[in-house]
């Protein structure tokens, strides 16, 4: 299943870094586009602003299929305070851009699974599919608005993950 | 010398968590399903059925039922039912197929299963497929798992693609197909003598794993030719998909054993030796989460008879229980 999580948010990252090229974050002294694994980073005190982290939390699998089927649900936490600029007065306009982002980042649906815990990266032989997002109300807190998209990622067992 | 003594459970209610399918050939010219034997077999792992005893794995929704009648002999005033007797054998099994696969879709469409052949440049459109592209011939060495090419052949082929494997259609009838009765040709004229017509039935198909074009050249397959290994003959064409249709006139039969493994070790085992498709293709849906949903194949069959030469009784089905251990029966 990890080979799922790692495609999932790979495939995510590469999609932000084309749709949206100006959100990035610095992490590890290391600018990248905005969007990290919130398990494989150091714990923050706060959310990052501006930028997707992505928690595990459920699973299931159905193993009644001649391969197993996992149901991995991720969640996308995201929550802005606006610009310095406009005072953070933007904020609810900020939040929305980041809907959008999610809706689009998450479009279409599925990516090849892919073997990242080799160099180079290799493809499976299966694909990745997930649901559409299911959107949180916005949490607001002080100066900041925050909203989690949840999204069920389902993935075939490979005999090569075994 | 004695062995140590049990201590007997009383028998106790089998605990089932789902029903494997196995399906096995009928030869149709001869009239001879493939027979179960409970007290030979009963106990084969799962995940390696006896030959020819094919694995289709979990299935879901099965559901079977009797569909006997029973009548009565009355007599005397008032009436009383002095005997009975049955009137009609009969049984149905329906459930559906979780996998998509040449074999789960033939056996759930009730009809004719086709091979969509890879189409020949400019041929006719088609509901069940085009002319294919021309066959290519097989060379010596060919195996179960690999169909021997020459290497001018070989290289049309590529890994990850399906094949055909079967020999040319040459005005006969009757049935058709190796390894399975795939069709039933009434008349040449009926499939307009088309050479390729038994491997657009064959149940003979595989993929490929990879192609060798250097010393040996030919297709390594991803999985075994039900047919075994290729007879003289048998020619090759690729083809990119199935397709089956409602209508035709033909009936798929199969010999079908059904397994529940009990908590406790038991197993339930129900045989049937002739089962034939009682229904046209359908399928049913199973949410995941809105709206992404499982799709399913719906098969139903009627159970047709065998005579059990242990006492010359008419059956359409076996029914056989393997107690777990130490339970008293």
């Amino acid at each position: 299943m990890q080979n799922a999580k790692d495609t999932f948010y790979v495939t995510l990252r590469t999609r932000l870094a084309t749709l949206n090229p100006a959100r990035t974050m610095v992490l590890r002294a290391v600018t990248r586009p905005g969007i990290f694994v919130a398990d494989a980073e150091a714990p923050m005190a706060q959310p990052a602003l501006d930028a997707f982290a992505l928690s595990w939390s459920g699973l299931t699998a159905d193993h009644q299929l001649p391969s197993i089927l996992a149901q991995l649900t991720c969640e996308i936490g995201y929550a802005t305070a606006g610009t310095q600029a406009n005072a953070g007065l933007d904020r609810g306009r900020a939040l929305e851009e980041m809907d959008y982002e999610v809706l689009r980042l998450l479009y279409p649906y599925s990516a090849q699974k892919m073997n990242y815990a080799q160099t180079p990266a290799a493809p499976m032989e299966t694909m990745i599919f997930w649901t559409e997002p299911e959107f949180s109300p916005i949490i607001p807190l002080r100066d900041r608005l925050s909203r989690i998209a949840k999204v069920t990622v389902f993935a075939f067992q490979e005999p090569a993950e075994s | 010398m004695s062995t140590t003594t049990i201590t007997p459970m009383p028998a106790m209610p089998p605990v089932g968590r789902r029903v494997r399918a196995y399906f096995a050939p009928v030869n149709r010219a001869a009239q001879q399903p493939t027979l179960f034997d409970p007290s030979t077999n009963g106990q084969f792992s799962l995940d390696a059925p006896p030959a020819p005893w094919i694995d289709f794995g979990w299935i879901e929704s099965f559901v079977r039922k009797s569909a006997s009648k029973f009548g009565e002999l009355v007599t005397g005033s008032p009436g009383t039912t002095q005997f009975q007797l049955r009137e009609t054998v009969d049984a149905s099994v329906s459930f559906r197929f979780k996998a998509w696969s040449k074999l789960t879709m033939a056996l759930a469409s009730g009809s004719e299963h086709m091979n969509l052949i890879v189409p020949a440049a400019g041929g006719q459109a088609n509901g069940s497929g085009s002319k294919g592209v021309p066959p290519v011939n097989l060379a010596t060495g060919s195996t179960a798992t690999f169909v021997a090419l020459a290497a001018s052949d070989a290289v049309s082929f590529s890994a990850g693609s399906l094949v055909t494997v079967d020999v040319d259609y040459a005005g006969q009838t009757g049935y058709v197909g190796s390894a399975v009765s795939a069709a039933y040709v009434q008349s040449a004229a009926a499939v307009n003598h088309d050479p390729d017509y038994v491997r657009r039935v064959s149940f003979n198909v595989a993929r490929v794993a990879s192609v060798s074009t250097s010393s040996t050249p030919g297709l390594s397959l991803a999985q075994p030719l039900l047919a075994g290994v290729p007879a003289a003959g048998m020619r090759v064409q690729p083809v990119c998909g199935f397709v089956d249709r409602e209508g035709g006139s033909f009936f798929q039969e199969w010999s079908a054993l059904f397994v529940i493994e009990g908590q406790q070790g038991e197993r339930i085992l129900f045989h049937y030796p002739r089962l034939q498709a009682m229904a046209g293709s359908s399928e049913q849906t199973a949410a995941l989460i809105a709206p992404l949903e499982r799709i399913a194949l719906s098969a139903s069959y009627r159970a047709l008879p065998v005579i059990d030469p242990n006492d010359g009784a008419q059956v359409v089905c076996f029914r056989s229980f393997l107690p777990g251990a130490n339970t008293l029966v």
